[in-house]
């Protein structure tokens, strides 16, 4: 009987151990470097953490309260928002279209998908500095075709022009992104059976009808991962600023993102920086779970 | 006699055209890296009048990427190893293993794909200062390794549930730990996910340039894209010539193994959806 318990629980003790050998290493490292700095990041979000050295003190929510009369945020919230919606449509109908189109390929079908998929594994820096290029007054394409074409007149400093530039932000990320959205639609695409089609081509269905009927409602799973992820990537919309505009021109381009950055990185407003990312967080979180919810009812309703 | 009539793929040659367009940025930077920077202002579209090979060079003798590629290199063997080790350890002990924590980790880990990197930001580089690693490659492979882990660990559980359960069976009667038994048998099995894993992590920090540049600072020796970075952001007029040469050495990596491999690549980095 004591033989038996020993013999249990030296093979508890092996068992446990086992584990901590294996699941160890990464739960100390995620633990330690993802959650301990979102913790820490809430609770110096109640703080007026200024800096590197003093002891900051706890405020309570001041720092919330401060983001809902802070006029910079509203402009951030208003600039991200604009980019989120041109950005989230792109990735949600844009690049649909564009699947509907690679899917029809007879040949060249591997070269020329390719060639749409390719920005997408580029660096951003180099997505954002080739935008820059095409962009810039002097020397740019854009302007040197408007000037070859004689329309110079129209020429300017894309980037530079409160009025172009948040088009230019938004083209640089669709291009950077297309791809992989793309592809995620064509998958699906490929996964529509044959004679749903061929049930339609003998109705008689023109290619409008096929897309309203059958690939639309069939593409609809994929709408809603695609717009979630577009959704993101418009909220967190922050390398292509700091590599770009900076913010600029004046305080035109400052996304949520780069407005935390500001905050946090360069002016040591650490607390109010932890404040406002905790509610873009939430706000985030929100806004998704009503485009799903939103988006799977149409799913059943279909 | 029927006579076959070539049909002419007008669709197919109106897309590629059209794909064409969508990357002709990059056609745009490479002939522009032959080109001197006068020549690039005055003709920004010409084909390069001799080829201006002094580009290329003075990325060696000027920007000095030489160094930064090889720390780039390293820096991804260092993150990739660490997390085709972990990852699949962590992997195995939550699905595999009857845990009472098992449930709960997994969910844990799972909540980190929800975390974004603004949010982390400046705790961190707080915590790394404390812990007297600021601005040191260190942090950075520690921050990029748990980074990835929450992602890793996700496609290797998904993965995991396809691989029936008899295998360990065997190989506990046959005398096998568990941590033997997922080395011999399990590891190899996974070797799809590890693939797909590699390409992913690979690709993501030999592109970084935001994480990099703010957990390293920019002073000392770099990462890729930091040194580029840090090139144009010294001058204020952009030396086009040498930006265009840079962008194409730093591209020709990944272009290369897209190319060589295609479809393993976009199945890898589709596997990533979510990050």
């Amino acid at each position: 009987m004591g033989n038996y318990v020993t013999r249990r629980a030296r093979k508890v003790i092996h068992e446990s151990l086992a584990s901590l050998v294996l699941c160890g290493p990464a739960l100390f490292l995620y633990a330690g470097f993802i959650v301990t700095p979102a913790i820490l990041g809430f609770a110096y979000s109640l703080t007026d953490w200024t800096g590197w050295n003093r002891t900051p003190r706890f405020i309570g929510l001041a720092n919330f309260r401060e983001a809902f009369t802070d006029s910079r945020f509203f402009d951030a919230i208003r600039f991200t928002l604009f980019e989120t919606a041109l950005i989230v449509f792109f990735f949600s109908f844009g690049t649909m279209l564009l699947a509907i189109l690679l899917d029809r390929l007879r040949v060249f079908k591997g070269a020329i998908r390719g060639l749409f998929f390719y920005p997408y594994i580029l660096s951003i820096l180099v997505s954002a500095l080739l935008f820059q290029y095409l962009a810039n007054y002097n020397e740019g394409v854009i302007n040197t075709l408007l000037r070859g074409a004689g329309l110079g007149r129209f020429a300017q400093d894309w980037m530079g022009d409160p009025r172009w530039v948040a088009y230019f932000i938004f083209a640089l990320v669709a291009w950077n992104g297309a791809g992989f959205f793309t592809t995620v639609y064509l998958a699906n695409l490929q996964t529509i059976p044959a004679d749903l089609y061929e049930a339609a081509r003998i109705d008689g269905a023109g290619a409008f009808t096929v897309f309203t009927r059958i690939q639309f409602p069939m593409l609809l799973p994929t709408l809603t991962t695609n717009s979630v992820l577009a959704l993101i990537t418009g909220i967190n919309l922050f390398p292509q600023i700091v590599v770009t505009t900076q913010g600029g021109p004046g305080w035109r381009t400052f996304s949520i993102g780069y407005y935390i950055y500001h905050l946090g990185v360069l002016s040591n407003r650490q607390g109010y920086a932890a404040a406002i990312s905790f509610i873009t967080f939430a706000a985030l979180v929100a806004i998704a779970a009503v485009q799903v919810a939103i988006l799977r009812r149409r799913q059943v309703a279909l | 006699m029927t006579r076959k009539r070539l049909r002419v793929p007008v669709f197919e040659i109106v897309m590629l055209a059209l794909g064409l367009l969508f990357v002709s940025p990059c056609f745009i930077a490479l002939l522009n890296s032959f080109k001197t920077l006068r020549e690039i202002t005055l003709s920004p579209l010409a084909l390069p009048s001799a080829l201006a090979w002094d580009n290329y060079a003075y990325l060696f003798t000027g920007v000095k990427l030489a160094q930064p590629m090889l720390n780039s290199l390293l820096m991804c063997i260092a993150v990739i190893l660490a997390l085709v080790t972990t990852a699949p350890m962590a992997a195995y002990s939550i699905m595999r293993r009857d845990m009472r924590t098992g449930k709960f980790l997994r969910v844990f880990f799972l909540a980190g794909l929800t975390i974004p990197f603004q949010i982390i930001m400046v705790p961190l580089l707080q915590q790394f200062r404390l812990l007297g690693i600021q601005f040191t490659y260190l942090a950075l492979l520690v921050h990029y390794v748990s980074w990835g882990l929450p992602l890793c660990i996700f496609i290797y559980s998904g993965f995991m549930a396809t691989i029936p359960k008899e295998l360990e069976e065997s190989a506990s009667i046959d005398g096998c730990g568990p941590i033997a038994t997922f080395w011999r048998i399990i590891f190899p099995l996974l070797a799809p996910c590890t693939i797909t894993v590699v390409i992913f992590w690979g690709l993501w920090i030999w592109n970084d340039f935001m994480q990099a540049f703010i957990i390293m600072g920019t002073n000392k020796g770099q990462l890729v894209f930091v040194q580029l970075w840090r090139f144009l952001s010294d001058k204020y007029v952009k030396n086009w010539n040498y930006i265009f040469a840079g962008v194409v050495v730093l591209s020709m990596p990944v272009t290369i193994l897209y190319l060589a491999m295609q479809r393993r690549f976009i199945k890898g980095l589709m596997a990533g959806a979510i990050k």
